[in-house]
């Protein structure tokens, strides 16, 4: 079993079985865990619906056979409007520039940038269609559109730090639509009695009694990981 | 490049050879966070250290690197896309009436965030020094982008943090009309025609 194979490139690799099927590997598009059923009992088709990656928890769908072609990308964003920021994205540039300033050991201009930040997010503009659908929605224009528009462009130019947000923030979409689904497959049961984890460098979001030990998107250690609490009872 | 020393408590295992080595003891106090005013950036202490918990932290900063304006747009379009997320996300937990999809959201919540902030951070606002951070905080003391902003966190801020990058003026040449910019404290002269600093007038980007 191998894990952490090259987070991009899907290789060509075709075996036959004795009775002339395909056998296929399944890379996990999360933490790149890979399903071969040629060292498996079960065809990866058959698996339960509960079957989850064992590593870090994606569901089946977030699985990619390796025969399968990368899907072309319709680049239909454009690029020519002039920038201007919402309140919600001020809100994320200065508890950036926070935790920049944290980085740097300068306390006070963190707490600063903090106290904007805070400012700013109780003064987000309201959204009005408040269901998961519309949230699902969103996340899939992601992940359909905007990530492979900048993913795209960003390999044209050569620019890798924007490719490692678009492989960092994509796959972290990514789990946060496949856990919106399960939640509304199954009422939200496989979070009942169990905890929720964010990992606080990327985002991504953990689903079990304790956080996995490393992440499997950014790689940091399970401390970096912070449990989500319930309401607080008043 | 000016360094300081600073110590991870988290990572220290108390070996306590920075002690012995520091020649201004400056990483021997009370409260285990080594005194920036007696530091002199040696790194003696950090080389010492076998838990590694000492990093030299740079007093400065080179500035970021540039991004291409077709990035920043996408990037916006992305950052735009996910502050909305993130407010949906928070209005969804307020109104949940479960406990799994109240966690579920505020970890929505949280991750959106996250992955927001480094969208951003790629797209010129990873260090607090920078130019446009400067001038991100001189818009917000000039024009405000709501009625009670408390201006006086900005101007703070602005006092406190050293800008990394020179800044940018735009010029155009009453001579042959030519629109260029220059950096301060570069020669001022016409790219095109050689005129000089009397015949140029700054003008807004």
């Amino acid at each position: 079993m191998s894990f952490y194979e090259n987070d991009y490139t899907i290789k060509e690799r075709r075996t036959l079985d004795k009775e002339g099927g395909v056998i296929m590997r399944y890379v996990c598009s999360i933490c790149g865990y890979v399903y071969d059923e040629s060292q498996e009992q079960v065809a990866f088709s058959q698996l339960p619906d509960s079957w989850v990656c064992p590593i870090c928890k994606a569901d089946q769908s977030l699985f990619v056979g390796e025969e399968k072609e990368k899907e072309t990308i319709n680049l239909d964003v454009s690029w020519n409007d002039p920038i201007v920021y919402s309140t919600g994205e001020e809100a994320a540039i200065c508890s950036n520039l926070a935790r920049g300033c944290e980085k740097q050991y300068k306390d006070e201009e963190m707490k600063l940038f903090q106290m904007l930040s805070d400012y700013l997010t109780s003064k987000m503009e309201e959204e009005t269609e408040i269901n998961l659908k519309t949230m699902e929605q969103m996340l899939q224009q992601d992940l359909s559109q905007h990530y492979p528009a900048l993913h795209h462009q960003a390999e044209e130019i050569e620019d890798r730090g924007t490719q490692r947000i678009c492989v960092w923030g994509e796959k972290v979409t990514s789990i946060l639509h496949s856990l919106l689904m399960r939640y509304q497959q199954s009422q939200g049961r496989f979070l009942r009695d169990t905890d929720i984890w964010v990992c606080s460098v990327c985002g991504f979001v953990f689903v079990g009694d304790n956080p996995p030990d490393l992440c499997p998107v950014c790689k940091v250690p399970a401390w970096k990981f912070e449990k989500i609490e319930g309401r607080e009872q008043s | 490049m000016k360094y300081k020393a600073v110590r991870n408590i988290r990572l220290c295992t108390k070996d306590c050879l920075c002690l012995y080595v520091c020649p201004t003891g400056a990483t021997d106090t009370e409260n285990s966070i080594i005194d920036v005013n007696k530091c002199i950036g040696c790194g003696d202490c950090a080389k010492a250290c076998p838990s590694g918990a000492i990093s030299m932290v740079p007093q400065d900063y080179p500035p970021q690197q540039s991004k291409e304006a077709s990035i920043l747009s996408l990037s916006h379009v992305l950052t735009h896309h996910k502050a909305r997320q993130e407010q949906l996300a928070k209005q969804l937990a307020q109104t949940s009436s479960s406990d799994e999809l109240y966690r579920l959201m505020k970890a929505f919540e949280k991750s959106i965030r996250l992955v927001n902030e480094d969208i951003l951070r790629e797209s010129g606002y990873m260090l607090p020094q920078s130019t446009q951070v400067h001038d991100l905080l001189k818009t917000w003391i000039q024009d405000p982008p709501l009625d009670d902003f408390p201006r006086d966190i900005a101007q703070k801020l602005l006092d406190m943090i050293p800008c990394n990058e020179l800044p940018v003026k735009r010029y155009r040449c009453k001579v042959c009309g030519a629109i260029f910019e220059i950096k301060e404290g570069e020669e001022l002269i016409c790219p095109i025609c050689q005129a000089t600093q009397d015949q140029l007038e700054i003008i807004d980007f």
